[in-house]
């Protein structure tokens, strides 16, 4: 009798709760409820004007030369989250190296000309190994530009080694470039570019800088000629970096195009932010600079739902190389992307994008 | 007796008798456990500390299954070899240093000698870091990734194993004596953990290798519907149902599914219950998420990743339990003097506010505490991990040791 009655309120109570659950997922999944319940995207335009023409060329993209050495130093350090200026990095007898040492660097420059004419020259990131981010920026020209101090400013993507411990081959040709860095910034890193060393880390700064440095948040787009803006994103990053900026230019008659140092805050995230905040941003027709998808030929499958999802954006030119890895250019390439060649030059890898050396013009 | 007492889950049988007046009992016993769990974080964690095993995933893996081994030594083992005699006269502070030594021993033998040697070398080679390095891959994403898939496995026994003892009352294996119900109950679950591993878990890893492993895994089935390819989705739910589990048997006190008195009806109510149960609370956090950050965005990262999204339901629902728990071990389930439905409504309104005090506090400070990094999402970092490991202390001191200094088992 007990056990009737007690099993009868248990149905009852299962039979209002199984209905109010249902209620409630299928109500909260349905795309009907959402549409009623989620406030509407907001979309806050900037107009950041245009430039006539882009011409973007790779110094470096070949930020260590040998994986595995590159790896073990993180894992013998303690994985991914470890402060990068606590890990000892091993430059010396790495036989796939530069001169033996295993680290290179990431660097890009850029011309921008502006509708009136006037070209900015642009310096995106220092690299890593001074030795060959200097032997890169001579034979570049980027050596003799910044001594000439025809370089106008340099913009540091984010603190990460390999795009910001070099930072001496720029400041011993020009010490007073103006530096624009993202928030985000530690200590160490104004401390590094103000001549502090790092033995722990395997690295220095004889060339202290002197040059005003400009601090970005992520409020606002910051534009800082007309076509040329920068966005800021509060990310936080391996190797307990923090914060990211990338290039937003607006090509006449082309269309928008985002160059990255390491593009931390994601490729489709960056172009959902660009969509969202910049007039013209729904127009996407080029993309240069590191992806970070596969940067130690790692992978997750979270990687292919962004593979598959690229196509929707409509990117015209994908000039991708440094941390998208090598798997996922040739998964791009299956997918039918537009991933732009390069020629394996000065220590590039492989052709299957753009290396070292390598330009993009858009005009 | 003592057939008896072997007969019926040791916690629910044990008298503790309380040292300390409430609420100081309460606030001493959770500022002991952070203390306890503060330590262990900083030995074997924390990437400034001493063994920074928190690479992350090498770390997160034996946090998942430290748990998983305290409810098989708790709930399914019921302490066996050990005697509720010796359970009874044993002072709790080397009750709990043997049986955390078990509890870690156990978890080590399990990752080492059955996923390294047997189930990685002869059957899966996702599941052995030495399996995976010889293929080519680096030794770190070696380690990474069959730490991934051994965690994976993990979050389905932490949502299976508990179910039997709880909701089923270990039917029919319920008249079983030590060890035999506990090695039953034990084979069963394991099993089924295995079986439901492969069809949510294991077309992760047709993607996750390149080329796609197309002979030997499924398309993830849930992609059409869920918009990602990766197994988030799938740990997000069952972290939901994990949390489940633990939300009926404590705040819930099993109710309703208790109203069915006979087994196995029970035992399938339950099962249905906490099914419920999480698809609420999974739904729910999915919804929440769409109304603060905008739907999610397919093939974006972050906090715009459909596969971060369900990740965070299931980081949400820890957040929860912890919370839950807390109210459980520490103020003896409070309120108890109102009906069981009543009861029920106070502590579960009291768990969503301590839940949103808990998840603030987590994103305002824990990255100074636990050495990693502000922000909500990071690819590299996982909430679960922390919480899941101030939960295992929770355990420990409440399961292994009484609760005490706080509390004492009554001597007779
Ligand atoms: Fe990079
Ligand atoms: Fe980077």
């Amino acid at each position: 009798m007990d056990n009737d009655f007690s099993r009868r309120s248990f149905v009852k109570g299962m039979a209002v709760g199984t209905l109010a659950g249902y209620f409630a997922t299928a109500g909260l999944s349905s795309t009907v409820f959402k549409n009623a319940l989620l406030p509407e995207e907001k979309l806050n335009l900037t107009d950041i004007g245009q430039i006539k023409g882009l011409k973007i060329k790779v110094i470096s993209e070949t930020s260590w030369y040998d994986n595995n050495v590159f790896l073990n130093d993180v894992k013998k350090a303690g994985g991914l989250l470890v402060n990068q200026y606590e890990i000892p990095w091993t430059r010396e007898g790495v036989k796939a190296g530069y001169q033996g040492d295993n680290l290179g660097g990431f660097a890009t420059y850029i011309e921008a000309e502006l509708l009136d004419g006037k070209v900015m020259k642009i310096l995106l990131d220092t690299g890593w190994n001074h030795h060959w981010m200097e032997k890169r920026f001579n034979e570049e020209g980027v050596a003799e530009k910044l001594a000439k101090k025809e370089i106008d400013f340099m913009v540091s993507s984010h603190e990460h080694i390999d795009h910001f411990f070099g930072i001496q081959a720029t400041t011993k040709y020009n010490p007073d470039i103006p530096i624009y860095v993202p928030k985000g910034f530690y200590q160490e890193g104004f401390d590094l570019l103000k001549g502090k060393s790092f033995p722990k880390a395997n690295v220095k700064n004889d060339h202290p800088h002197k040059g005003k440095v400009t601090v970005l948040d992520s409020k606002q787009v910051n534009v800082l000629y007309p076509g040329i803006a920068l966005m800021t994103f509060d990310v936080p990053i391996i190797l307990r970096v923090f914060g990211e900026q990338a290039f937003v230019f607006n090509v006449k008659d082309k269309g928008i195009v985002l160059v990255t140092g390491c593009c931390h805050q994601g490729i489709i995230s960056y172009m959902e932010a660009v969509r969202k905040n910049i007039a013209g941003g729904d127009k996407i027709y080029a993309v240069q600079g590191g992806l970070h998808i596969s940067p130690f030929e790692d992978w997750d499958p979270q990687y292919d739902d962004l593979i598959m999802a690229f196509h929707k954006y409509g990117v015209q030119k994908i000039g991708c190389n440094h941390c998208t890895g090598f798997i996922t250019a040739e998964k791009m390439l299956k997918a039918g992307l537009p991933v732009v060649k390069g020629t394996a030059r000065h220590m590039s890898k492989r052709d299957i994008y753009l290396g070292n050396g390598d330009e993009l013009v858009i005009a | 007796m003592i057939e008896k007492a072997l007969d019926t889950l040791w916690l629910e049988e044990r008298k503790a008798a309380a040292l300390i007046k409430q609420p100081m009992r309460g606030i001493l016993g959770i500022i002991l456990a952070f203390a306890f769990f503060m330590g262990l974080w900083w030995v074997f964690m924390d990437p400034r500390g001493i063994l920074r095993w928190y690479t992350p995933q090498y770390g997160y893996m034996y946090i998942r299954w430290l748990l998983i081994v305290a409810i098989w030594q708790a709930y399914i083992f019921n302490f066996w070899p050990f005697r509720p005699n010796w359970m009874e006269k044993t002072h709790p502070l080397k009750k709990g240093l043997i049986l955390v030594t078990m509890n870690f021993a156990i978890t080590g033998l399990l990752i080492w000698v059955f996923y390294y040697g047997i189930f990685g070398t002869f059957a899966v080679p996702y599941f052995s870091w030495f399996e995976l390095r010889k293929t080519g891959l680096s030794d770190f994403f070696a380690r990474e990734y069959s730490s991934l898939a051994i965690l994976m496995m993990a979050a389905i026994a932490s949502w299976l194993s508990p179910i039997w003892p709880s909701a089923f009352e270990n039917y029919p294996w319920h008249k079983l004596t030590q060890p035999a119900k506990g090695f039953t109950v034990f084979a069963v679950t394991f099993l089924l953990t295995t079986y439901i591993y492969f069809i949510f878990m294991h077309p992760h890893y047709r993607v996750l290798f390149y080329p796609w492993q197309e002979f030997t895994a499924a398309f993830p089935w849930w992609y059409e519907s869920f918009h990602t390819l990766s197994g988030n989705f799938n740990v997000g739910w069952i972290m939901c149902a994990t949390v489940s589990v633990w939300l009926m048997e404590t705040i819930f006190e099993r109710y309703p599914f208790c109203l069915v008195k006979s087994q196995p009806w029970r035992g399938i109510a339950g099962f249905f219950c906490i099914l419920l149960l999480a698809f609420i609370l999974f739904f729910t956090f999915v919804f929440l998420q769409d109304a603060v950050w905008g739907p999610s965005v397919e093939g974006a990262k972050r906090l715009m990743a459909p596969d971060w999204r369900y990740l965070h339901t299931g980081e949400l629902a820890v957040i929860l339990l912890a919370i839950a728990l807390a109210l459980y071990f520490y103020f003896d389930n409070w309120p108890r003097r109102f009906s069981t439905e009543v009861n029920i409504l106070v502590r579960v309104a009291v768990t969503i506010i301590g839940a949103f005090a808990l998840h603030w506090l987590y994103y305002q400070y824990s990255h100074m505490l636990l050495g990693t990094q502000s922000g909500y999402s990071h690819p590299q970092q996982f909430p679960m991990a922390p919480v899941i490991l101030f939960i295992n202390v929770m355990l420990y001191h409440n399961w292994f040791m009484d609760g005490w200094p706080g509390k004492r088992i009554k001597q007779e």
